[in-house]
Formats: C-alpha cells, structure tokens, sequence
C-alpha cells in the first residue's frame, strides 16, 4: 500500500478544501458549494473506509509518517465520524446559509480545513502536530462561529471562543514544553517510554516528577476545554449560541471528536504508565471528579432555559460529561478486558453523538425560516400539528439524546454505563443514569411543545423552511440513528478494534531522521 | 537534577513581579491631578480633538496579510540552507507547501483583499 | 564553560509566561489579552529552544518554536479580525461589555 493511499483521506480534504476556495473566488455566480463539501467529506469518509476494510494501514506505512500522524484503526473510526459529522454539517449549511442570506462561499472551504485539522488532531501521535492540528481546526472554528457579519451576538461568542480557546492552548503547549524537559521527548509513544523504563521510570526525581505532574495538569485543562467540561466549559453556550447554527453542529460533533480522540491518545498512552493512570496518584480520579460536575451543572443549568439552541449547548456539554465516564472505563484500573470494553462504549458514544446531535441541530434549522429562527421553546409550540413533517424528525434525535430506545442514543447510554459498572465504577454509572433521567426532562419539554401546546394567540409563528439539502442531512442522520438505535452490533465491532489499535506498539523510529536537523542546521 | 528546582519557583516569582509593577506604578507613576493641569499654560495653542485617530482598517488588511505570508518565510530559510542534503524530497515537500500558500495568495487576490482603492 | 546555565532561561521564561497569563485574566481590554496571549506563546518558545540544550542529540525544540511562531501569526490575525468585527457592531473593546449572550 502506498504512502499516498494511507494519507488519502487527509488528502482528500485538502484538495478539496483548497479547490472549494478556488471555486468561490473565480465562479461568478454561485455555484453549488455546498454539494461539493458534501462530496469532499463523503470521499473522504469512504476513503477511511476503504482503508479500514482493507485491514487498516499495515506497519511499514504507518512508520513512514510515524510519529507525527499515527494511522491506526482509531485514526480511521475517528476520520469516518469527523467526515460524518462534517457531511452533515455542510449539507445543513447548504440549507441554511442562503435562507438567512449569509451565502457566502468561505463557509465550506472554512469547514473543510476546520475538518483537517480535526483529522490531525485525531491522528497526532506527537504534541507538533497535535498542536498545528489543534489551531488548524481551531482557528477554521472560531471564523465560522462569528461568521454572521451583522449578528453582535455571533461576534461576541466568536470573540469569547476566541480569547478562551487561545488560552486554553497556550497553557497546553506550555505543558507540552514541560513534559518535554522532564522527558526528553514529544512523540505520545516517547513519553511513555520516558515514564515508564530507564532512568526516568520511577521518577525519582521529585523536581522532575514535579513538572511532570504540572505539565498533565497543563495538558489536562486544554483538552477538557475542548470538549467543554465543566468547569472550562464558559465558552460553549455563548458560541453555541451566536454562531449560525451549521457551524454549531459542526462545532458540537467535530470538534469534540477530534478532542475525545487526542483526549484518549494522550491519557491512555501517554501517560498510561502505571504511576500516571492510577488512582491514588493520577488523573483518573481528576477525570471521574469532572464527569460528575459537568454532568451536574450541565444538566441543571440547562433546566432552566427557555432558548431551544442554548439547552441543547448545555446538553452538548453534559454529553462531554458522559464521555469522561467512558473515559474512565475505558482506563478501566489498567484491567485490559474491561479497558476495552470501555474503550468500544466510548467510540461507540461518540459515533452515535455525531449523528444525534447533528441531527438535531438540523432539525432546528429546519423548523425555523428566513426572518424567524425557531430559537425559543415557545416557537415550537403547535409544530407537531401544524407541520408534522418538521415536528417529527426533531423528536426522533430528541428521543435518542435522551437514551429513549430504539435510538442509537439508547446504546450509546447503555454500553457506556454497563462499561463504567464492569469497571468498577457503580458509583459513577448511577449519577450518570441520574443525570438521564435528569436530561429527560428538558429533552422531553421540548416534545411537550411540539405536540401538546398551542401557540399563544398573536405570537410570531416560526414556519419550517423548505430546503432539499436539509431534508438530504436530516434523511442520513435519521437513518444512522436508527440504525444504530436497531442494529448497533456491527458499529460497536468496529468500535472496540478502533479502540483495540489504540496505542499499540508499531515500531516506532527513534527521533524522524532527516526534518528537524537539517531544519535547525540554519541557526548560528 | 535539582537544577530543574527553580522552575517550581516560576509561578510564584511571575505573580510577584506583576503585583510589584502594579503597586511600582501607583506609587511611582504621575498622578492626573484634574484636567487644569493638562492645559497648556501660557504657551502653545489649544489643543483640538481627541487622541484617537481613526485608521482605515485597509491597513489593518493588509499588515495582517503582510505577517501571514511574511511568517511562513521561517519555514524557507532551513530548507534554503540544507536544500542540497534534503535533495528532491525536500523540493517537492516544499512546493506543496508554497502551492497551497499560493492558493490563499490567489484567493486574496481574487476576492480583492490586495486592492487599496476599492 | 561559561553559559548562562538553562534553569535561568526556565525561569525568564516562566516569569514572561506568567505575566501573560496575569495580563490575560486582569486585563478587561481584548487586545491586551491578545498581546498576552503572544506573550505566553513566545514564553513557550523560550522554554522549548532552553530545553533543547538539555537534549542536544535532536532539535525538536528549535522545530517547535518555528512552528508556534507560524501558529501565533495565524493566530493573531484570526483574533484582529474577531476583535474588529466586535468593534464594528459594539463600539467597544471591552470584553465584560460583550454581554449579550447570558443565560
């Protein structure tokens, strides 16, 4: 297999990213930028696919590009699922853009290279490319979220995202600089090996065990700012909330996914050394604390609110706080059988968030037209009977985000906490189904609206919009979360072999051989 | 290796600087005693209009377009050094850099982000 | 022999590191965080190009330092364009008067 075969989703995306600006500066009218993303994403998706079929990238191609970007079957899971949600994405920004009248074409090219980074980021075996992943999908983020020019409120959650996101980068880089003093080493695999053999094994060192542990902690706040756990989740519900609602969907599945995978990548082999991942002296208990707030305050907060857009920002972030209970089975007190089994609900969880949440961010979209978004509880009042056709689809990903079967959401619960009580974790498992019961509450309010209230007499009634690149998103989301709501098997396979070629040894160089010293050969 | 010691020091050391240049310029800084005492005595003219000047963002546009393509030049020195050693991998490994560099060039271009009089 | 020996350089760079860290959270004027946030990033740079004497047998700091030098470019010039289209629609560059979005 060749090089370029291995790299083809990544390459995919840049050629058609690049191609997509190209397009939208020389068509003088507008041509259909939207389809083409859509079809980027579709290839690029199939791509990995292909590649997965094939029997993943085998090791002698993997060591070519090895360790900036890793190609195992997780990179591959987690490429298909950021095309998905990317897919998605751009279909429903077909839709929307032109209805709200913000056609403009940087939207797709902006989404593409967003979705690259997100790739690399997945894909990085190493804090360089890690971090140029994580700006290249941030920055790409943080345009489109304030991509409404005339909205005050889109710039205001653009700048927040903005000024925080940077931060939150900043003090991980610093962490990525510390752990490389204390090892010697940036690559995820050297650092595990710095940690765990050789003169660095036990730390003995307490200065150098010392800024290890600050350097994780470092580390730790940035990657829980991009999934936005509580309590470094201040940004979400304001750039939830301004962005245009594609780029919340986007926002919401991609790049969560992106940061789940470095999440996993980083605290499963990184620092999955015994001292590191334990749970007197690690990040487990750092990671369970922060599952049950964010799932906490989440779920309470969005309890009270009356904009449709901002619970379901909430319900992203208490979705994160579900992932971090995967992510501590799937730690699973460093018992093999169990991590895997944690390993599988967690890729599993996130593959049925991607279509769920997309979906429902769709499904708002549809609900609303030009000159009056559906934003509010009130505006969905009566849509069940007044426009059946709109009403159902939203209470279909309602229903799965709730974890209400036939619903992919219904598994995604189910094999999550089933996992964290093989653990061990009971504990966890039962705030997590408390928290269900919680969500259900205002996931259910919003079906109350849809089907058992009218509209107060004289209100602005919102009117679904009609857009063939809506109904396409909305057909595709709703068929995988039924799918995966009916027949979830095939799906939870590839999941827990994603998760089995996580941090598995392929022969890994020393140091890349030719790039970094002939690169610094020109300093004096 | 407890020439790593300091380090743990940096944090602490960094708060207690910023906290001495705030309370450095409140002692030490000059003190706006009231807008009397900003006017000219006895000599010059009124002065007329505010600080602020507003710039047109063109040249906003154009130092930030200006910084982008000028940083990605770092990455063209090392390779002009080594250019012989890196052989053809390393120019075709450049060229696809610059390639995509030109793309946004040409988007600039074409979307009339380099024209000064619109 | 007579280098300056790396813990010195560690420790300007974590008082530069802290400060734009200070600056970021005080400050309440959004292109002061920026400048702290370039601040940090070149604190950063410091740290890594230190460490790398430490581990002469590669060059991986040198490397990241040119790469976080292109990132903080980009960086900025997303964050200028964020900052002015704030300004255009509030008249201001105060961050604790963006407060449309609350819950």
């Amino acid at each position: 297999m060749s090089l370029w075969f291995a790299l083809s989703p990544l390459i995919v995306l840049t050629f058609g990213g690049l191609g997509l600006m190209m397009a939208d500066a020389f068509s003088k009218t507008r041509s259909d930028l939207a389809l083409g993303s859509f079809l980027t994403f579709t290839s690029a998706g199939l791509f990995a696919l292909a590649l997965w079929i094939m029997g993943g990238v085998p090791a002698a191609v993997m060591l070519k590009v090895a360790p900036y970007i890793v190609l195992d079957k997780f990179t591959l899971f987690f490429t298909a699922t950021i095309c998905l949600g990317g897919a998605i994405s751009s279909l429903l920004a077909g839709g929307y853009l032109p209805e709200h009248d913000i056609d403009r074409g940087e939207f797709y090219a902006l989404m593409i290279l967003a979705a690259i980074g997100a790739v690399l980021l997945a894909a990085a075996g190493d804090f360089l490319s890690l971090f140029i992943g994580l700006e290249t999908m941030s920055l790409g983020v943080y345009c489109m979220t304030g991509f409404r020019r005339t909205n005050p409120r889109s710039a205001e959650g653009a700048l927040k995202y903005f000024l925080l996101g940077s931060f939150a980068a900043a003090l991980m880089l610093y962490g990525g600089a510390l752990i490389y003093g204390a090892t010697g080493s940036t690559s995820i695999e050297g650092i595990r090996t710095a940690l765990t053999s050789g003169e660095f094994g036990t730390l003995r060192d307490p200065s150098r065990l010392a800024t290890v542990v600050i350097a994780m902690v470092l580390v730790l706040v940035g990657l829980a700012f991009k999934i936005s756990a509580v309590p470094f989740h201040m940004w979400t519900p304001d750039a939830y909330q301004g962005a245009p609602t594609p780029a919340t969907a986007f926002m919401s599945v991609v790049v969560k996914a992106a940061a789940v995978a470095t999440m996993m990548r980083v605290l499963l082999v990184a620092f999955g050394d015994k001292a590191s991942s334990s749970w007197s002296s690690g990040w487990p208990p750092v990671i369970a604390g922060m599952a049950v707030l964010t799932m906490l305050v989440a779920n309470f907060i969005a309890l009270r609110q009356e904009n449709v857009k901002r619970m379901l920002a909430y319900s992203s972030i208490a979705h994160a706080g579900y992932l971090l209970v995967g992510m501590v089975a799937a730690w699973g007190q460093g018992n093999e059988i169990v991590a895997g089994e944690g390993r599988a609900a967690l890729l599993f969880y996130m593959l049925q968030y991607t279509v769920t949440q997309a979906g429902a961010f769709g499904a708002l979209i549809l609900c609303g037209s030009k000159g009056k978004e559906a934003v509010t509880y009130e505006d969905l009042a009566g849509l069940g009977r007044r426009h059946p056709g709109a009403a159902l689809p939203f209470a279909l990903f309602i229903i799965s985000l709730a974890g209400v079967p036939p619903t992919a959401g219904f598994f995604g619960k189910l094999y999550l906490f089933r996992a964290a009580v093989d653990g061990g974790f009971t504990w966890l498992a039962i705030i997590g189904l408390l928290n269900s019961a919680l969500g259900a509450y205002y996931y259910l309010r919003v079906l109350v609206f849809l089907y058992m209230k009218e509209p107060a007499p004289g209100a602005a009634q919102a009117t679904p919009m009609k857009s063939g690149y809506i109904y396409g998103a909305l057909a595709i989301a709703a068929a995988l979360v039924l799918y995966f709501g009916i027949l979830p098997g095939k799906a939870l396979e590839m999941a827990a072999s994603a998760g089995k070629s996580l941090g598995a040894k392929i022969e890994v160089r020393e140091v890349p051989t030719k790039m970094p010293d002939t690169a610094t050969a020109a300093l004096p | 290796m407890s020439a790593y010691a300091p380090m743990f020091l940096l944090f602490a050391v960094g708060l207690l600087l910023v906290l001495a240049f705030f309370v450095g310029t409140s002692l030490l800084g000059p003190k706006n005693k009231g807008a009397e005492h900003q006017l000219p005595f006895e000599c010059g003219s009124e002065s007329t209009g505010g600080r602020h000047i507003r710039l047109s963002v063109k040249f906003y546009l154009t130092a930030i377009l200006f910084v982008v393509f000028d940083i990605e030049a770092v990455f063209l020195y090392p390779w002009g050094v080594k250019f012989r050693s890196l052989g053809w991998s390393g120019l075709v490994s450049m060229l696809g850099f610059l390639s995509v560099l030109v793309v946004g060039l040409v988007y600039c271009w074409k979307k009339g982000a380099l024209e000064w009089e619109k | 022999m007579n280098a300056i020996p790396i813990p010195a350089f560690l420790v300007v760079a974590g008082i530069i590191f802290g400060i734009g860290a200070f600056g970021f959270l005080v400050r309440r004027n959004v292109l002061v965080a920026l400048m702290s946030i370039e601040l940090m990033l070149n604190a950063i740079n410091l740290t890594f190009v230190a460490f790398n004497r430490a581990y002469p047998h590669n060059h991986t700091g040198h490397v990241f330092a040119f790469f976080v030098i292109a990132i903080a470019a980009a960086e900025a010039a997303v964050g200028l364009a964020l900052v002015l289209s704030f300004f255009r629609l509030r008249k201001t560059v105060r961050s604790d008067e963006g407060d449309l979005l609350k819950n």
